[in-house]
């Protein structure tokens, strides 16, 4: 993994806006009507060309395929980083209940179960917010059904991998870069759906493991940077009701971070990077768990690097974290200096500052300058493109004053 | 005017959500239903903001007719009907021709031609962007005779039902919009032979509206977005220098409109325009913010609280405020729907107060949080607010 050596560099959390020619493509054939698969690839091919060389353009020094691979049937999405996965592992029934529609699930003291999507405590908290169609919290169409373990979970998407990796390998290479990252799901954050075939929650977690690693090996062989996405580490305290102890919590996640690292063993830490968000949807997000409380559970996760949000209003301030936690040696951090959760686009000058905080406690060497989370589907394409210039712009101007 | 004694005093910049059944009656312009809904909905939002821990409160512009839940004019659109000397038969912001500009020579352009409009056409013009600005009306007014001062009775019952609010509620300082001669004479004009004489009719009626506030003892805050926000609607962009000439002028005709008024009661309200857009074109406060100084006022409200402007507080590292006036940043803002944490609005509030002292912040909201926002984020992020500022009182008094 390439390091901040003379100047800041800049990546992303990975979701890029996708081309409409391509989401129409993906819309076809997520509906099953009949496609030229041929065709098909040729676009997605075509767009990952485009995404890396326009990041090139903009100044981004570690881009990312955009997740071109993981389908998007409309423009405005929040799930493809997770339902993707669904297409690639065997064993489940996709025509179960949709996660929304699930029954809400309580927990007593001492116990940790997550709660359907639609008992959240800042959708309950904020309920007419979320349901009011001018409020902004729209999320895009929904889908209908849900995924249901039923059967030995497997790794399937091999022949998909193969095709993103070359897809963006030769990208890169076209656009004369010498690193990129690409997103998985962890398990963790791909296991949270019902299971009818595993006795115990945690055998189902770990067979995810087992099943993605596949997954995270191919991306590492490849040369390329794997970019662990697992919001699950800090959003499943909001899907938790009513609120547990931090403790509880704690110990809840552990359990999933240690399949992750289990998932990672022998793999190559120092190209691995991991993702935390708080979920990335425009709601009012005051249910979400302090990073104080959970900063050690993701620094336990054997990973080179560590992205997360912090250019939104939520977590602005929890800079100040990285005044009594200390970063481990040889590690880096990516926080999130431009965010999907406004349109306002960040002026050069915030980033610098938002980056300048952050190198005065770890090191200018240890921050990579990127986004609060994927902006692909969360704001308007054109409002996303600005966003990076002005990532790159406010890196380059926290670089001017770090290395004078 | 109280200044931050013994703790930072908490405002907002005007706007509340309204009710639903006052938004109705706004909409059925039915008189007798509309009188009843706003006595009783300007007492229950006083007490509302008094039970946030809100310290000085407004009356959420409640009397500026807002007839949809989503809506960004009412502060502006409430003084066509209080002037006389119009003809609401011009047309829409949007429809009017695009001007251009010329070096020394600057004009307002359309709505439509605003430069980050047309930067951002596609964003702007679709529906899941967030940038909507609700139903927008078709008409605007034409200046067709002499400007008089024709809202009396309006703002009477303005002032007669907030400090009726305020008495319930046991408060002693309250503060009412109103808005400044830049604002409202951007309207089309056939009756005055140049703008300037339009714009010094306009505060010579405005004055009217001013002193009616201040006469009741209340503060009045002037609100004057187009000190800033004009310089996106002047296309192609002019040199600083033009603009800074272009916005004196109005700032004159404003301390023409409040000469020997009380200063100490009238705050100034600063903003780059209140819609979810990306704001790429908006002027630096650095550039403006002597122009803003140059306005006879006690205090100036402005945004500070959005990723456009945070980091403008670095501003007042070279500035200097004016000795005996004070500051409301936005420390919270309508500009996303994401509660801002009170340890974020306590750093942000703090930036401030160790540049120009404790004393001389309010720690207020970006704009009016009112029709830009859901009412029950608008509400949270009051709360955010109060939780906020006493943080940032705790450190700064303890």
């Amino acid at each position: 993994m390439k390091v901040s050596t003379d100047h800041i560099l800049t990546s992303h959390s990975g979701s890029l806006p996708r081309p409409d020619e391509l989401i129409e493509s993906n819309r076809v054939r997520e509906a099953g009507e009949p496609t030229d698969e041929g065709a098909f690839q040729q676009t997605l091919r075509a767009a990952v060309g485009d995404v890396v060389g326009h990041q090139k353009d903009l100044g981004i020094d570690v881009p990312g395929d955009g997740e071109f691979g993981k389908s998007v049937g409309n423009r405005v999405n929040y799930g493809a980083w997770w339902n993707y996965a669904f297409q690639r592992l065997g064993g489940l029934d996709l025509a179960g209940p949709s996660l929304d529609h699930m029954t809400p699930r309580r927990v007593r003291a001492g116990e940790i179960v997550l709660t359907n999507a639609a008992s959240r405590r800042d959708r309950v908290r904020f309920v007419a917010a979320y349901a009011d169609p001018v409020s902004g919290v729209f999320m895009g169409p929904r889908p209908a059904t849900g995924p249901v373990c039923v059967g030995p979970l497997t790794y399937t998407g091999h022949e998909a991998i193969k095709a993103d990796i070359a897809n963006f390998k030769a990208a890169l290479a076209a656009a004369g870069v010498e690193e990129g990252f690409m997103t998985s799901v962890a398990p963790g954050s791909a296991y949270r759906i019902p299971n009818t075939y595993y006795e115990r929650d945690e055998d189902f977690l770990y067979a995810c493991a087992e099943a993605m690693r596949k997954e995270y090996k191919a991306i590492l062989d490849a040369g390329l940077v794997l970019q662990l996405d697992d919001p699950a580490t800090a959003t499943s305290w909001d899907m938790i009701d009513p609120e547990p102890a931090v403790e509880d919590y704690k110990k809840f996640t552990m359990v999933r971070v240690e399949a992750l690292n289990h998932a990672l063993r022998g793999l190559p830490q120092e190209r691995i990077r991991f993702h935390l968000c708080w979920g990335s949807w425009h709601g009012p997000h005051t249910t979400d768990i302090p990073m104080r409380d959970i900063v050690e559970v993701m620094l336990a996760v054997n990973a080179g690097a560590y992205s997360f949000e912090a250019g939104n209003v939520r977590h602005e301030h929890e800079w100040k974290v990285w005044r009594d936690v200390k970063l481990p040696d040889g590690k880096l951090i990516l926080p999130g200096v431009v965010s999907h959760a406004t349109n306002v686009v960040e002026h050069p000058e915030l980033v610098a500052e938002r980056i300048m905080r952050f190198t005065n406690l770890v090191g200018r060497e240890r921050v990579i300058a990127s986004t609060d989370c994927g902006l692909g589907g969360r704001v308007h394409p054109d409002i996303a493109w600005a966003k990076l210039e002005a990532l790159a712009q406010g890196a380059a101007l926290a670089s001017r004053r770090l290395w004078r | 005017m109280r200044s931050s004694s013994n703790h930072i005093l908490t405002s907002h910049a005007g706007s509340l959500p309204r009710p639903d059944a006052l938004i109705e009656a706004w909409g059925a312009n039915d008189e007798g239903a509309l009188t009843q809904q706003l006595t009783t909905a300007v007492a229950e939002v006083v007490r509302r903001q008094k039970e946030s821990g809100l310290d000085v409160p407004g009356d959420g512009e409640y009397g500026k007719a807002m007839p949809h839940s989503v809506n960004y004019g009412a502060w502006w659109r409430y003084s066509f009907v209080r002037l006389g000397g119009l003809n609401m038969g011009g047309l829409g912001l949007y429809e009017l021709p695009a001007r251009r500009s010329r070096p020394g020579e600057v004009v307002l352009t359309s709505f439509a031609d605003r430069r980050d409009r047309t930067r951002f056409a596609a964003a702007y013009a679709d529906p899941d962007s967030g940038i909507t600005t609700g139903p927008r009306p078709a008409n605007h007014p034409v200046c067709v005779a002499p400007l008089t001062y024709i809202g009396h009775e309006a703002i009477a019952a303005d002032i007669r039902r907030f400090k009726a609010a305020l008495a319930a509620a046991g408060l002693e300082e309250g503060f009412m919009t109103a808005i400044a001669p830049a604002s409202a004479s951007r309207i089309g004009n056939m009756y005055y032979k140049t703008e300037e004489e339009l714009l010094y009719a306009c505060a010579d009626a405005m004055h009217e509206e001013y002193k009616a506030i201040l006469d009741a003892g209340l503060i009045l805050q002037l609100d004057d977005p187009a000190i800033a926000e004009n310089w996106d609607q002047i296309n192609p962009e002019p040199t600083v220098e033009d603009y800074r000439k272009f916005t004196m002028l109005r700032v004159e005709a404003l301390n023409h409109a409040i000469r020997g008024l009380p200063q100490d009661r009238i705050r100034f309200h600063l903003c780059w325009g209140s819609w979810h857009g990306p704001h790429t074109t908006d002027i630096a406060m650095r550039d403006i913010v002597e122009v803003m100084l140059a306005i006879n006022a006690r205090a100036y409200s402005f945004e500070a609280g959005n990723v456009r402007h945070e980091h403008e507080w670095k501003v007042w590292q070279d500035v200097k405020l004016p000795d005996g006036k004070l500051i409301l940043p936005g420390v919270v803002s309508h500009a996303t729907n994401v509660v801002e944490h009170p340890e974020l609005v306590a750093e942000r509030i703090l930036r401030f107060a160790n540049l120009v002292g404790r004393e001389r912040v309010i720690a207020s909201t970006d704009c009016g949080l009112g029709g830009r926002i859901h009412p029950d984020i608008a509400w949270a992020k009051l709360d955010a607010l109060v939780q906020g500022a006493a943080l940032a009182s705790q450190q700064l008094w303890h």
